[in-house]
């Protein structure tokens, strides 16, 4: 196998608060190859955000990479100094948050934006750099560029100001893509253009995408991989086929048993009972212990590591086949 | 069998106007936004109304007309056979109040915080002057916080001790305090995370079961509202566009905009599915199209579309359907 775009190994990520170190991200490790979309999903709280804070760098103290490694391309980027990453963020890295009014500036033209980072990490002249953003807004699919191009973001709806957006993290042909739920402020219609847009482009640039998101239906058509979070640890990682039909692990299989489908009629959504504990609370061995149907003793007291089952690796005592053995 | 709730030609215009000064400086007309348009549904006791539509299309401002939290510009709705705008059933209204509860979107918002949460769920109690005594007052709150699945010595603690699933049953008990029988919930679960919004559907629809509730439910996730509705109301741009039981509604869409919203959602059944989307969004509603407001974006428009409003007919306010051109 080539040697994926991103990959995460052990990452921890902490907070220092004055009840102690609070773990946010707990020994989290994954892989984005080219031209992949991974999936990122999990409730509320459950470390989904602040993993693709970690990629990019951009995790404000009092937090910080307490453990493991981060390496693009090969080369690793959590070790690099603030003016380094400055560097590889916007130019390897393209960022795509929810709210596309908060990453515009309102006061510049959406042109000059685009014609700023391109100026900034790609050298190009001011009327390439012009002709190129056109280029790049005709092809997240805004009518008219070279007149749009001279807009303001509020001249723009929402769903082509997350156009602009993406236009704007591709500008530089980064190698990775972080989205944060790009579309959770869009209405369903819209947010189907945008999912469609981010997979053809991602195919047509072979970029690998990294995206948040808590809503289990995008990730469903987007992703070709799928990573569930559970308090900070990932519970199951897989190709998205077999996470959403055949979950294992049981809170993955609870997450999709309690959302309710078009296509199905549940009289009742299965639930899981209680709430995510809370990160100065994540209960020892397994943090989903105390709501899982299944739990035995050593899920208190011994924390599972994901293991291969079938194309997935599962973080769960049930699918240790040498704790079963013995 | 009787109607419960009747909404006949309800309407709601805004005035979106600048100032005054600002109008006769820059020489500009009033300004009016048509929220609601000649609305008209029915809800027969016992079943569950959802309204679904996309951001703008008035189904807010529907539920908080039912309520009376907001006035109608034209229009009646009648509650149990009263009035709630005939200055003559005044009387008959006061009565029926305490009978009419909302649920609201944000449990964090909705919640006076310096409050104790037994005197949150007793306020409605007091209110009406439904039970006289502290002691009797005090077992009925236990009584309500057992019914939504939490614990009588809750009623000490404040709402900032509580998640936002359980500050939604809290609401809930809130609701149900007054002995209400008709419940308006505009988006109750979309502040949530999947696992617990499934908890607060599940207990909507026991309560339901057990206590004969009416239901007017307010969504734009179309997937929640399969699972909750017995009938369900299309919204698009403030008019109704199409009415039928949820069954039919989710199996055979009719109108043009509802077949392309139910194609549009991401939903956990379509793994990879590569999709057509729609193209266009939502026109503004200061100055909507004219003719049916879908006519921009609908495959199926014509000339007639473009200059007659369509009816609602049969279930449908289409004309493409009605001339069989569908």
């Amino acid at each position: 196998m080539t040697e994926p775009v991103l990959s995460v190994r052990d990452l921890t990520v902490a907070f220092a608060t004055r009840r102690g170190l609070l773990t946010a991200i707990d020994r989290v490790s994954f892989d984005i190859g080219r031209g992949e979309i991974l999936g990122v999903v999990g409730e509320s709280g459950a470390g989904k955000s602040v993993t693709g804070s970690a990629v990019i760098g951009l995790i404000d103290p009092p937090g910080r990479v307490a453990g493991g490694e981060i390496r693009l391309g090969g080369e690793r980027i959590d070790t690099l100094s603030p003016a380094e990453m400055r560097r590889v963020r916007g130019k390897r890295i393209g960022m795509i948050f929810q709210d596309p009014l908060t990453s515009l500036d309102p006061l510049f033209r959406v042109g000059d934006q685009i014609v700023e980072t391109l100026r900034t990490h790609t050298g190009l002249s001011a009327r390439a750099a012009r002709a190129r953003a056109i280029d790049l807004l005709a092809e997240v699919g805004i009518p008219a560029p070279e007149r749009r191009i001279d807009g303001y973001p509020h001249e723009f709806s929402g769903g082509m100001r997350q156009r602009v957006v993406i236009a704007l993290a591709l500008a530089a042909e980064p190698e990775l893509i972080i989205a944060d739920e790009p579309t959770t402020a869009l209405d369903v219609s819209v947010q189907a253009q945008i999912i469609t847009l981010l997979k053809r482009l991602c195919r047509d640039h072979g970029t690998a995408v990294m995206l948040v998101t808590h809503d289990m239906g995008v990730i469903a058509e987007a992703a070709d991989r799928v990573a569930v979070m559970y308090a900070g640890r990932l519970a199951e990682i897989g190709p998205v086929a077999s996470v959403v039909r055949d979950p294992h692990h049981p809170y993955a299989v609870g997450l999709m048993g309690a959302i309710p489908t078009l296509s199905q009629d549940a009289d009742r959504l299965s639930q899981i009972p209680g709430a995510m504990p809370r990160l100065t609370a994540i209960p020892p061995g397994c943090a989903f212990n105390p709501r899982c149907p299944k739990v035995f003793a050593r899920c208190r007291v011994d924390r599972p590591e994901p293991l291969p089952v079938g194309p997935s690796r599962v973080a769960c005592h049930l699918y240790d086949k040498a704790a079963r053995a013995a | 069998m009787s109607a419960y709730v009747e909404v006949t030609d309800l309407r709601r215009v805004f005035d979106v106007s600048k100032p005054w000064l600002n109008r006769v400086i820059e020489r500009e007309p009033r300004r009016f936004l048509t929220a609601v348009d000649r609305v008209g549904f029915e809800i027969v006791k016992g079943e569950t109304f959802a309204i679904v539509g996309e951001s703008g299309s008035g189904k807010s401002t529907v539920a908080r007309m039912v309520v009376g939290l907001l006035p109608p510009s034209a229009g009646e709705v009648r509650i149990a056979n009263v009035s709630m705008t005939d200055p003559r059933q005044a009387a008959a209204r006061r009565r029926l109040r305490a009978r009419i509860q909302m649920i609201f979107q944000d449990p964090y918002a909705s919640m006076n915080p310096r409050w104790r949460v037994g005197r949150i769920i007793a306020e409605p109690i007091r209110a009406f002057d439904l039970i006289k005594g502290e002691a009797a007052i005090r077992a009925r709150v236990g009584e309500l916080l057992g019914l939504v699945g939490l614990h009588a010595d809750d009623a000490r603690k404040y709402p900032h001790a509580f998640s936002g699933g359980q500050r939604q049953r809290i609401a809930i008990a809130r609701a149900l305090a007054s002995q209400a029988e008709f419940l308006v919930g505009d988006e109750p679960t979309s502040a949530l995370d999947v696992s617990v919004q499934a908890q607060i559907l599940n207990l909507m629809r026991d309560l339901q079961d057990r206590l004969g509730l009416t239901y007017l439910f307010i969504s734009h996730n179309l997937a929640v509202v399969r699972h909750m509705a017995t009938r369900v109301g299309v919204m698009y741009l403030g008019r109704l566009v199409e009415v039928a039981p949820s069954r039919d509604l989710f199996a055979r869409p009719r109108h043009p905009y509802t077949r392309m919203l139910l194609d549009a959602v991401p939903d956990l059944a379509h793994v990879g599915r590569a999709r057509t989307p729609v193209s266009g969004e939502i026109p503004n509603p200061i100055d909507p199209p004219p003719g049916c407001t879908f006519n921009p974006r609908c495959p199926l428009a014509n000339d007639r579309c473009r200059t007659e409003v369509p009816a609602l007919l049969d279930g449908v306010a289409c004309h493409a359907v009605q001339e069989g051109r569908d």
